[in-house]
């Protein structure tokens, strides 16, 4: 794999990370070190590999709601501000 | 004062009270931490509230609980109901836990007291504490070198004597590398063991808690406390839990100890003398020393940073300032509040999520991502063929002893080579127990580390038992 030019501000520019010039250049070199090092993972054959069926089996709860008014109060006043019992966040639209 | 079995033992037996060894403890905080900076915030008041409530059930006749009155430390990303849990990062400064973890649940449900949070790198990624927004932890050993990490504060404050046991979460080898660095025990039970419920998630399908004690037997009893099925935790098997403290076999006559070929190629040859004496240990103890072939584990680390990369910027992604995390006031629009509420991540955590972001990336994921998925089923067939003709595996922890603060700064790459060994249990799923087995010429720990296969915790705490005391 070949990262692209400007691998690591597009990148994080999708992460929703800002970098100074000073950190893009940084990453970028470091991204180009670590994806070079990962380019071994090429060498190995794994056509035969189907991952789909190496899934674990997972434990899943029941779907049923669960009626905690003071967890629910709990985590609505971790939040700065609150409104009606809802978590308020600015307006950015 | 550091063995967890003797210190609940004389608490449940009246010898001691919990009081006494909670005293004990914030003492060696005190007069320690300052140096160390292994705790991050302790709780004294609390902590000795709950050994009075401990001591007065006992003198009314209660049956104490299994940890009696054991003084406990717990990483900074594990919920505990009240407290804060920051991750070490100044994104969560503020951010006081709603609600238990199910292995605080347990530690409590077992009478433990749990007298403070612990130092960590930034969310967990890292091998050396030297992320923490708190400044880095100092290794008991040596002031000027790393504990290992990411797991560092939890390591040192077992090291030092501050607490006798305390928990840790392990990615990549967080748990077990400390363990080495600080010549303690670490121990990661096998994938699913126990329930994440409640611990702030770096990589669900590689985080595991594990458990740092001064010895293999206090590490077991901690274990056998915390293991279990959780209904909240999806991944939690529902297995029965031994009795792994008290399940030592009277010697490892017959065991088959698997030494992976190659393994010891290129390594420092200190270590590696310290591992073949370790070898030739257990052989003298009665054990079968057997070449086994894991040809894929040689790619678990590429394989890992790609992985819990990707996973992570999944994962961190909910702290955007909205659903969790700092809040910026002075956003011009959407994308300039997310990008404002970020900001506080720190360098390696920022680094690790466009890692996982460039992973994921549509051109990228193929060749990438999926690719790195693929090598992992192999390493983990690898493994399983291997169980098939021995009990444990045997490796290095760690290829090289603590090294000094702000060493491999520039060098990130260096640091992810040192997780070589320990990754391979979390891509395989493994569970993996790290028991000191000597210091090199300076005088620093080495850890040897045995594998077993999910669901065989008994193998490996039996291994590095009988190790330990033929030390």
């Amino acid at each position: 794999m070949i990262l692209e030019k400007d691998n690591a501000a597009q990148c994080a520019r999708m992460a929703k990370i800002r970098l100074t010039p000073q950190e893009t250049a940084q990453y970028e070199q470091q991204m180009q070190e670590l994806f070079g090092w990962v380019q071994q993972l090429s060498e190995v054959d794994t056509s035969a590999v189907d991952v789909s069926a190496a899934a674990g089996a997972a434990y899943l709860r029941p779907d049923e709601p669960i009626a905690d008014a003071a967890l629910a109060q709990t985590l609505v006043s971790a939040f700065n501000e609150q409104l009606d019992g809802c978590a308020k966040v600015k307006k950015v639209l | 004062m550091n063995n967890v079995f003797e210190i609940a033992s004389a608490v449940q037996s009246g010898k001691m009270t919990a009081r006494e060894a909670v005293l004990y403890s914030l003492q060696k905080i005190k007069e320690l931490n300052p140096q160390i900076n292994a705790f991050v915030e302790v709780w004294p008041e609390e902590a000795l509230k709950r050994a009075d409530e401990i001591d007065a059930r006992r003198e009314k006749g209660e049956k104490l609980g299994l940890l009696a009155g054991v003084p406990v430390g717990i990483k900074d990303n594990i919920l505990y109901k009240g407290h804060k849990a920051t991750c070490c990062s100044k994104m969560l400064e503020n951010y006081v836990a709603p609600y238990n973890s199910t292995v605080v649940e347990k530690l409590l449900a077992a009478d433990a007291v749990i007298v403070g949070r612990t130092n960590m790198d930034e969310f967990a990624m890292g091998s050396s504490n030297q992320t923490s927004v708190y400044g880095p932890v100092h290794n008991p050993v040596d002031f000027d070198r790393v504990p290992g990490g990411s797991s560092g504060g939890s390591a040192a404050a077992v090291a030092a004597g501050m607490v006798p046991a305390a928990l840790g979460t392990d990615t990549g080898g967080s748990v077990r590398q400390p363990a080495s660095f600080c010549g303690v025990v670490g121990i990661k039970p096998g994938y699913g063991r126990i329930s994440r419920y409640g611990v702030v998630a770096f990589s669900s399908g590689a985080d595991q808690v594990g458990v740092l004690a001064a010895d293999v037997q206090s590490a077991a009893l901690m274990l056998e406390a915390l293991c279990g099925r959780d209904a909240n935790d999806s991944t939690s098997l529902d297995e029965p839990v031994p009795a792994f403290s008290r399940n030592f076999t009277p010697n490892i006559k017959g065991l088959k100890v698997g030494m992976p070929k190659g393994f010891l190629d290129n390594l420092d040859e200190e270590i590696k003398e310290k591992i073949l004496a370790a070898a030739e240990k257990l052989k003298a103890l009665g054990a079968q020393l057997v070449e086994v072939d894991v040809p894929h584990a040689k790619y678990s680390a590429p394989c890992y940073y790609i992985i819990t990369s990707a996973e992570a910027s999944s994962n961190l992604a909910r702290f955007d300032g909205i659903r969790y995390g700092y809040q910026a006031q002075d956003a011009k629009d959407l994308n300039d509040q997310y990008e404002l509420d970020r900001a506080p991540f720190g360098p390696e955590v920022k680094k690790r999520i466009i890692i996982g972001s460039t992973a994921l990336r549509a051109s990228n994921y193929e060749a990438c991502y999926l690719q790195a998925v693929k090598v992992r089923e192999l390493i983990k067939r690898d493994f399983a063929e291997a169980f098939k003709n021995v009990d444990v595996i045997l490796t290095p922890t760690s290829p090289t002893t603590a090294f000094t603060l702000g060493a491999h700064k520039d060098n990130p790459l260096a640091v992810y080579l040192a997780d070589l060994y320990t990754c391979q249990g979390n891509i395989g799923g493994l569970a993996g127990i790290s028991v000191p087995c000597g210091n090199d010429k300076l005088g620093l720990p080495v850890g040897l580390q045995f594998y077993g296969p999910i669901l065989q915790e008994e193998k490996i705490l039996n291994a590095a038992y009988h190790f330990e005391k033929a030390l």
